[in-house]
């Protein structure tokens, strides 16, 4: 059985960022790149911090930039 | 009922560069065609794409907001896709208009606002036809390079034996000289 932490695989869940004050949107390119990795794939949840909800947000607001042409798929 | 969207639209730097009006009349004049309402459309920027679209490198970003019955959508999208000059279009439901977004689309309809001119760089270079060029000038190059070093390597070769055959020549005389001497 795998060993868990203080917190559990999650992390420490009351340190969690929300999106509320500073929504997601697919047109702020320098934001939504803080959330990629070097090869261009989204972070998970225990690296952006983001709630569930702001993580669905970041996802769909970074598919939206891809399509578009402002952000890239690989790299 | 209608759905108030915010649409962003990919047009070709061919088409701003030509006028970027009828350029604009292309997205708002689909729109209407279909029985949208429009309220601010404007240009939101022109940039480098992260990769190709439609051999494109660069294209010029409209971004609107308009009112259009659910029953219309998939036909104009439709349209946008059948378009050459449209290169994406992306529409999404929005529960408002931005407040800043009506002044913006104001300062593009004054007579002051002018439209930079797209860069030139915006088509896709024939990448593979261009290294191939290069490579068989190169491969010419090196071949130059290699006849000429031949050829340097045949003359340097042949100055020795030249010499030699001097050299054997003036030995075989002072030997005869020397054998007439001693007959002598």
């Amino acid at each position: 059985m795998a060993i868990k932490g203080k917190f559990g695989r999650r992390g420490n869940q009351r340190n969690r960022r929300t999106c509320d004050d500073q929504p997601l949107d697919y047109k702020d390119v320098e934001t939504l790149e803080k959330f990629l990795t070097a090869y261009g794939q989204i972070q998970g949840r225990r690296r952006t911090g983001y709630v569930a909800k702001c993580q669905r947000d970041l996802k769909l607001a970074i598919k939206r930039a891809r399509f578009l042409g402002l952000m890239p798929f690989v790299g | 009922m209608t759905t108030i969207y915010e649409g962003m639209f990919l047009i070709d730097n061919a088409a701003v560069r030509e006028d970027w009006n009828a350029a604009k009349t292309i997205i708002t004049g689909t729109l209407e065609k279909h029985g949208a309402t429009i309220h601010t459309a404007r240009r939101w920027d022109e940039r480098r794409l992260a990769y190709p679209i439609k051999k494109r490198n660069r294209a010029t970003f409209l971004l609107t907001y308009f009112e259009i019955p659910g029953e219309n959508v998939p036909a104009m999208r439709r349209e946008f896709e059948l378009n050459d000059t449209v290169l994406r279009n992306l529409q999404i439901a929005v529960d408002a208009i931005p407040e800043s977004e009506t002044e913006l689309a104001q300062a593009e309809l004054s007579d002051d606002f002018v439209v930079p001119a797209p860069p030139e760089d915006d088509a896709v270079d024939e990448k593979p036809s261009e290294e191939g060029e290069e490579s068989s000038e190169d491969g010419e190059k090196a071949k130059a390079e290699g006849d000429e070093k031949k050829s340097e390597g045949e003359s340097s070769e042949e100055k020795p034996s030249e010499e030699t055959k001097a050299e054997a020549d003036d030995e075989t005389k002072q030997k005869e000289g020397a054998a007439a001497s001693e007959e002598n």
